[in-house]
C-alpha cells in the first residue's frame, strides 16, 4: 500500500470518526428535544383518540372526538369562526400599519428613532398589563374612551366595548394590533434597509412618484419580509390567548373565544383533556393550512 | 366482663362529661352568667351577643321561632381546643389563590410558625383565583413540595379528592377540637376529612350602612320591595347594585342569593342543580326560567349598572368603595378589598339579604365554608408533617384571630376573638338562617360557566326563551 493510499484511508477514518463524534455531541440536545417537544406532541395525538379527564385511566374512543368536533359542537364552530375573523383583521391591519410606519421611519434620523421607540414600546409590556390598561380604557361607564366621546358630543359612538357581542371581538382586535404593530414594524425596517439605494436613485431618475416607487420597488422587494410578517402575525393571532383571557375570558357569549382559550377551557376548566387534544390538533392543522396558503400567494409574487 | 363494662362506662361517660364541661365553660365565659344571658334561655333583642369570640352567646331565633341565647360556637369537640402540632425541619410550599388579599398576613403567620418551629420553612405560592381554579390541580399534582394547599368548595375540591391528592385529617385532634363542626362538611369526601375549610364567609351582598342611613332606607325584605328600592336608589342618583356582569366569577356570586329561596327545601334545590349539572334537565326547566325572569325584572328595574355586561370586577368594587353604589353583590370576602380602596369604609358595611320572593323567605342569607386546607398525599412524610403542623397552627384561636382580623374574614375556628369592626358587625349572620352556598353544587365547571353566561346575557337584554334554549343546546353538546 502506497503512502498516499494510506493517508487517504486514514483521512476517511478520521472524517468518519469526526462524524460519529458530531452525532454524539448533538445527542444530548436531540434527547432533550425529543423529551420536551416530540414526546408531548406525539402524546397529544394519542390523547386525541381518548376520553380522558386527566385523572383516571383514559378510554380509547378512536376518532370520536374529531367526529364530535366536526358534527356536534356549535361552540367549536363559532370559536373557529371567531379565530379566523380575528386573524383576518389582525393580519390586514397589523401588516399594513407596520409597513406604513416602516416606510416612513426607515431612515436613521433622530425623529425616526423616536417614533420607532414609541411604536415599539407596547411590545415590551406584558400582555396582562396591556389587558389591564385597555380594560380601564374600555370601561363603558367611566373609561377614558367613552368619557372622551361623550364630552365631544359623540354619545352614539360610546359603546359597551367589551360587554357587547357586536363590538367585543373588534375591541380586542384593536388592542392586538396596537400591541404588536411596533414589533412587525421593526422586522419591516430591517427588510427595507436591505433594499439597494440604487433602485430608488434609478426610479428617481426615471421620474417615478413616491407611490410608484413604493409600488414598483419597495413592495416587490419587501415581499420576502412580508411573508415572514404575515406568517408570524397569523401564528400570533392563533396564540393571542393571554390577551383574550385577561380581558374577556372569551365572553360575552363566547364571541371573543379563540381556539387557544377554548382548548384551555376544555382541558383545565372542564377536564376533558382528550377532547382538548383533538381541538389542539385541529388548530395546528389550521395554522399549517393558512400559513401555507399565505406563503403560496406571496411566493407567486416574488 | 365487669372490667370491660367499667372501662366502657369510663370511656363513654368520661367523654360525655368532658364534652358537657367544655361546652359549659366555652359558652359561659366570660360574661354570660353575670349579665343574665344563659344558653337556651329566652332573650329579647335579636343579634345581641355576649362577646366577640366564637364561643360567645348570641340572641337568635330558635327552632320554635322564639328568641333564645344560642351558641355562636357550633363545635362537636370532645375536649378543649388543642395546641398546634410540632413541625420538623424542612421546607414546603403553601399554594393558594389569595396572594393579593391575604399574602401579607400569611407572611406574618408563617414568620410566627417558623419562629416556633425552628428549621421549618414555608414558602407561599399564589395565583389569582381564576388561574388557580384552572391550573392548581396540574401544578400541585406534579409538585410534591406543595405539601399544603387550599381548594375551593365544590368542583375543585372534588377534583383533588378524586385525584387522590389529599391525606385524611379525620383523626387529628385539631380537626375534632378546634374547628366548628358544621364547617367541616365542605372538606369531606367519601367518609374522609380531606380538608379543613378555614373560611366561614357569607356570599351575601354587602351594603353601605352610611348611605342607607343617610337616605333613610332599610334593606328590602321581599322581591317587590327590592325592585322598588332599586328604582328609588336610581332616582336618588346611585347605581343600586354594583354587579360586575363583565367578570363571570364575581357576577356569579349573586346567583347564590337568587337560588336561595327558589326551591321548597334544600334537598329539592340540590336535586334540581344536579339535574342541570348532569344533563337530566336543561335551563328551560320552569324553575330556572323563573329565576332567569327575576334577573330580567331586576335589570328592568335598573338594579344593575348601565352597560352591566361590560362592568369588570375592579369597576364594580370602585363603584361601591367610592359610594356611587350602595350594594356590592359579592360577599363578606370583599370587605377587605373595599377598605384597601377606601379605608373610611371601615365599620360602615353590613350584609344585605337579597330576597327574591314575595313569600316568607326560608333563608335570609348565604354562608360558605371554603379555602379548604389540605395536606398533599404525594409529599414526603417529613413535608406532610410540616404541612399538618401548619394547618393545626392556623386552626388555633390565637393564629386564626390574627388571620381573621387582618383579612376581614370570619373563620371556622373555635375561640377566635374578632376585633375587626366589620367582622363584629357581621358576626350576627352566624346566627341567622343561612343556606350553604348553592352555586358550588355545580360540579361541572363548564356547565356552570354556560349557565351563568346565560343569566349575564339575559341581564344584557337578550330574550329569556331564546337565550335559555341556546345555552341549553350548548350545555347538551358539552355533556354529550
Amino acid at each position: 500500500m502506497s503512502g498516499a493510499t494510506r493517508r487517504t484511508s486514514k483521512n476517511r477514518r478520521s472524517v468518519q470518526g469526526s462524524k460519529t463524534a458530531l452525532y454524539w455531541m448533538s445527542a444530548p440536545a436531540l434527547a432533550l428535544y425529543a423529551f420536551l417537544f416530540l414526546f408531548p406532541v406525539l402524546s397529544n395525538f394519542r390523547y386525541a383518540l381518548m376520553k380522558w379527564d386527566g385523572i383516571d385511566e383514559g378510554e380509547f374512543v378512536g376518532l370520536a372526538n374529531f367526529k364530535k368536533l366536526a358534527t356536534d359542537d356549535d361552540l367549536a364552530t363559532k370559536v373557529l369562526g371567531n379565530n379566523i375573523e380575528f386573524m383576518f383583521w389582525v393580519v390586514i391591519f397589523q401588516t399594513t400599519l407596520a409597513l406604513l410606519f416602516a416606510t416612513y421611519l426607515v431612515k436613521n434620523s433622530r425623529a425616526s428613532l423616536f417614533f420607532r421607540t414609541l411604536f415599539f414600546f407596547p411590545t415590551i409590556l406584558s400582555s396582562v398589563s396591556v389587558a389591564m390598561i385597555w380594560l380601564f380604557l374600555y370601561d363603558p361607564n367611566y373609561g377614558a374612551i367613552n368619557t372622551t366621546l361623550i364630552r365631544l358630543g359623540l354619545d352614539s359612538f360610546a359603546l359597551n366595548w367589551l360587554g357587547s357581542e357586536t363590538s367585543a371581538l373588534y375591541a380586542i382586535i384593536f388592542v392586538q394590533v396596537w400591541f404588536h404593530t411596533g414589533q412587525m414594524m421593526v422586522i419591516y425596517i430591517a427588510g427595507l434597509q436591505q433594499i439597494p439605494a440604487e433602485l430608488y436613485e434609478a426610479a428617481n431618475v426615471d421620474g417615478a412618484s413616491r407611490w410608484q416607487q413604493f409600488k414598483s420597488v419597495t413592495w416587490p422587494m419587501a415581499l420576502p419580509t412580508s411573508a415572514v410578517v404575515v406568517a408570524y402575525t397569523t401564528i400570533q393571532s392563533f396564540r393571542a390567548f393571554d390577551l383574550v383571557y385577561a380581558t374577556t375570558q372569551g365572553g360575552p357569549n363566547n364571541t371573543t373565544s379563540i381556539l387557544t382559550t377554548m382548548i384551555f377551557q376544555t382541558a383545565f376548566n372542564e377536564f376533558r383533556f382528550g377532547y382538548a387534544a383533538s381541538q389542539s390538533i385541529i388548530m395546528i392543522i389550521m395554522i399549517f393550512l393558512i400559513t401555507g396558503l399565505q406563503r403560496r400567494i406571496l411566493r407567486t409574487r416574488y | 366482663m365487669k372490667t370491660k363494662g367499667t372501662k366502657s362506662f369510663s370511656m363513654g361517660r368520661l367523654g360525655a362529661v368532658a364534652a358537657v364541661a367544655f361546652a359549659l365553660v366555652a359558652t359561659t365565659v366570660p360574661s354570660a352568667f353575670s349579665a343574665g344571658e344563659v344558653f337556651g334561655k329566652s332573650c329579647t333583642t335579636e343579634g345581641v351577643s355576649t362577646g366577640t369570640s366564637s364561643s360567645s352567646l348570641i340572641c337568635a331565633p330558635g327552632a320554635n321561632g322564639k328568641l333564645t341565647w344560642a351558641r355562636v360556637r357550633l363545635g362537636s369537640a370532645y375536649g378543649a381546643p388543642v395546641a398546634a402540632l410540632t413541625a420538623g425541619a424542612g421546607s414546603i410550599e403553601f399554594h393558594h389563590w389569595r396572594g393579593a388579599e391575604d399574602g401579607k398576613i400569611f407572611d406574618e403567620i408563617i414568620a410566627l410558625f417558623e419562629a416556633r418551629n425552628p428549621g421549618a420553612k414555608i414558602k407561599q405560592v399564589t395565583m389569582p383565583s381564576g388561574d388557580y381554579t384552572n391550573l392548581a390541580f396540574s401544578r400541585i399534582r406534579s409538585n410534591p413540595k406543595a405539601a399544603v394547599y387550599a381548594t375551593f368548595r365544590g368542583a375543585q375540591f372534588a377534583q383533588f379528592a378524586k385525584g387522590d391528592m389529599m391525606t385524611d385529617l379525620k383523626n387529628e385532634r385539631f380537626t375534632k377540637q378546634n374547628v366548628i363542626a358544621t364547617g367541616l362538611t365542605a372538606g369531606q369526601y367519601e367518609g374522609k376529612q380531606l380538608g379543613i375549610p378555614l373560611h366561614y364567609l357569607f356570599n351575601n351582598p354587602v351594603y353601605n350602612t352610611e348611605i342607607f342611613a343617610k337616605e333613610k332606607w332599610t334593606p328590602p325584605t321581599n322581591f317587590t320591595g327590592l325592585l322598588a328600592w332599586c328604582k328609588a336608589a336610581r332616582t336618588a342618583g346611585y347605581t343600586p347594585i354594583a354587579w360586575s356582569g363583565g367578570f363571570r366569577p364575581n357576577a356569579g356570586q349573586m346567583l347564590n342569593s337568587m337560588l336561595m329561596n327558589s326551591a321548597p327545601d334544600y334537598a329539592t334545590l340540590k336535586q334540581r342543580i344536579e339535574d342541570i349539572d348532569t344533563g337530566k334537565a336543561d335551563l328551560q326547566t320552569a324553575w330556572f326560567k323563573d329565576m332567569a325572569g327575576r334577573y330580567k325584572k331586576m335589570a328592568d328595574a335598573n338594579c344593575f349598572p348601565d352597560n352591566a355586561t361590560g362592568v369588570t370586577d375592579a369597576a364594580a368594587l370602585n363603584l361601591f368603595a367610592t359610594g356611587k353604589s350602595p350594594v356590592l353583590p359579592t360577599g363578606s370576602f370583599s370587605m377587605g378589598a373595599v377598605k384597601v380602596l377606601n379605608p373610611s369604609m371601615t365599620g360602615k358595611m353590613q350584609l344585605f339579604s337579597l330576597i327574591t320572593t314575595d313569600e316568607k323567605p326560608q333563608y335570609v342569607g348565604i354562608q360558605n365554608n371554603t379555602f379548604i386546607l389540605s395536606v398533599n398525599k404525594n409529599s414526603s412524610g417529613r413535608d406532610q408533617k410540616i404541612a399538618r403542623s401548619f394547618i393545626s397552627f392556623l386552626m388555633t384561636g390565637e393564629i386564626a384571630s390574627i388571620y381573621a382580623n387582618g383579612t376581614s374574614q370570619h373563620v371556622n375556628v373555635l375561640n377566635v376573638t374578632y376585633t375587626n369592626q366589620d367582622l363584629i358587625n357581621t358576626s350576627i349572620w352566624q346566627s341567622k338562617k343561612t343556606l350553604l352556598a348553592p352555586r358550588f353544587l355545580w360540579l361541572n365547571q363548564g356547565v356552570r360557566d354556560l349557565m351563568e353566561d346565560s343569566l349575564i346575557a339575559i341581564v344584557g337584554g337578550k330574550p329569556i326563551d331564546a337565550t335559555l334554549e341556546d345555552y341549553s343546546k350548548q350545555i347538551k353538546q358539552k355533556l354529550g
